[in-house]
């Protein structure tokens, strides 16, 4: 054993290029052989960090892993987790990136319909996961009353989350997560684009088709668009009813009337 | 620590039973110091379900802001033995509470190590104050895989910092050279060395919360509650000579 060696944090920094980068030059030199090459010994370490991160996407894109089968999941993975390693702790967080890379990633082409399939997954997984909130209380609603429509801001429940696809992806995701291949088969891929609401209910995920203009004006809402301003741009919908579903369903949990900082 | 239905059903079993909070994120080995966001995560958690153990590991996991959802080998050196109280330290501060820190299984050893890992960890739990979670099958997997002698690393602890055990299945991988190599997994029952050792540690720590993990394929419920008989078993055939009662 030595008694001088490199210091900790160039220990460290060496072993994030061992199992991001897959480069030891830095690392070798530093670990007992012992009888087994030291980059064997690494690879247990590159092992263990590559499969952890793959099974965690793996949780986050069930239906996606389905569709490609395992070993281009798993290859898709790898790719993904080299330019992409967690920046937290919290592996639920991890792989927001992951729809985005598929848009990029060639041998995934064949598939248009993948990345948004992706990204429905994720706000399912962000739905699960988001923090618990306290729906608009009756004292809210009553003072909403007396607010300027013109400054009235929604914050939307942190579970919401609302997508645009060109492809029916909501009846994809929910045939393959059943393994229902003939509601698979029937699915037309042409059928034109949906718009969804993803969000948390007191019984699980709801993913719900929307119609483009109640969309349209709900990404408005949640997006902290003043109240006028979000109703001006809706041109052949009455909106009433839907706002009365939204705060109804709980989906506000604050309204502010404050002006909006810029 | 985010919401929905997960938290509420470790409510609803915290209401009946004491909980083990078990870390792997907080990386007490990094020379960057731990992440305030998941300090910040885990004192929630704590706040909320009160466990009456917490702990976490001896080893690191992020540097330079990258996470890598492992627990890596720490070079056992004065300089990280520094490192590690001074993490510990923090975590105990900012939770208002001991912590319980667990000795890893590994697969690699530093060059420039020069303290054996059990005086490593010994010193963290005299210098913070800190328990001990010890972790048997660890214990023998490093052993196995480094050569060093598991009763003397089971020696080299205090039993009052003794604050948990933890006993796996792991498995072994021959290597080219007509060795083995042990892997820690968690996947099959605890290896009839590991229950010597557990007969071994009973006999110097005295009664310890026992907890069989084992969350890689994961067997019928008979056979995990058939490995908790024989930890009971053990506990009840074999005494103890130390005075618990002397446990902080």
């Amino acid at each position: 054993m030595h008694a001088i060696g490199p210091e900790l944090l160039e220990v460290q920094r060496a072993m994030r290029e061992s199992l991001v980068e897959h480069r030891d030059d830095n690392l070798r030199a530093h670990i007992v052989a012992d009888g087994l090459d030291p980059a064997e010994r690494l690879d247990v370490y590159r092992n263990t960090f590559a499969s952890v991160l793959t099974n965690a996407l793996r949780l986050s894109y069930p239906a996606v892993a389905r569709l490609v089968g395992d070993d281009f999941f798993e290859g898709a993975a790898r790719i993904f987790i080299a330019g992409e390693p967690p920046r937290s702790a919290c592996l639920d967080d991890y792989g927001a990136a992951f729809p985005a890379f598929l848009d990029d990633f060639g041998p995934a082409r064949s598939l248009a319909y993948l990345p948004d399939v992706a990204r429905l997954e994720w706000a399912v997984n962000r739905a699960l996961h988001a923090e618990d909130a306290t729906s608009l209380n009756g004292e809210q609603l009553i003072r909403l009353a007396d607010s300027d429509g013109a400054l009235m801001r929604f914050v939307p429940h942190p579970s919401i989350s609302l997508i645009r696809s060109n492809y029916p992806v909501d009846a994809v995701w929910r045939a393959v997560l059943d393994q229902d291949d003939a509601a698979l088969h029937a699915i037309d891929l042409r059928s034109g684009p949906v718009w969804l609401l993803v969000e948390r209910i007191e019984t699980g995920i709801n993913v719900q088709r929307v119609s483009e203009a109640p969309w349209r004006l709900t990404v408005a809402l949640c997006s902290g668009q003043p109240l006028h301003g979000a109703l001006g741009e809706q041109a052949d919908f009455e909106p009433a009813a839907l706002l009365a579903d939204h705060i109804a369903k709980g989906r506000f949990v604050d309204v502010r009337t404050d002006p909006l900082r810029t | 620590m985010g919401g929905g239905s997960a938290p509420r059903y470790l409510d609803a079993i915290r209401r009946d039973y004491p909980i083990s909070l078990h870390g792997v994120g907080l990386s007490l080995g990094s020379a960057d110091g731990l992440d305030p966001v998941h300090m910040k995560r885990v004192r929630a958690a704590v706040e909320r379900f009160e466990p009456a153990l917490v702990s976490e590991h001896l080893s690191w996991s992020a540097v330079g802001g990258t996470y890598f959802a492992d627990l890596l080998p720490l070079p056992l050196t004065q300089e990280a033995l520094d490192a590690v109280c001074r993490n510990v330290e923090e975590l105990q501060t900012a939770l208002r509470r001991r912590v319980l820190v667990e000795n890893p299984s590994s697969y690699l050893q530093y060059r420039h190590s020069t303290i054996p890992e059990w005086e490593f960890i010994a010193q963290v739990a005299r210098r913070t104050g800190c328990g001990i979670l010890c972790d048997l099958n660890n214990v023998y997997v490093s052993a196995r895989n480094h050569g060093w002698p598991a009763s003397r690393y089971l020696a080299a602890l205090a039993p009052e910092a003794i604050g948990e055990i933890h006993l796996a299945g792991h498995s072994v991988r021959p290597l080219p050279n007509g060795r083995t190599l042990c892997i820690d997994d968690h996947g099959s029952r605890v290896a009839p060395e590991v229950w010597a050792l557990y007969a071994d540690a009973f006999a110097r720590f005295g009664p310890v919360p026992t907890l069989i993990e084992w969350d890689t394929d994961v067997p019928a419920m008979s056979v995990l509650m058939e490995e908790a008989e024989r930890a009971a078993q053990i506990m009840h055939d074999t005494s103890y000579a130390c005075d618990r009662a002397r446990a902080a």
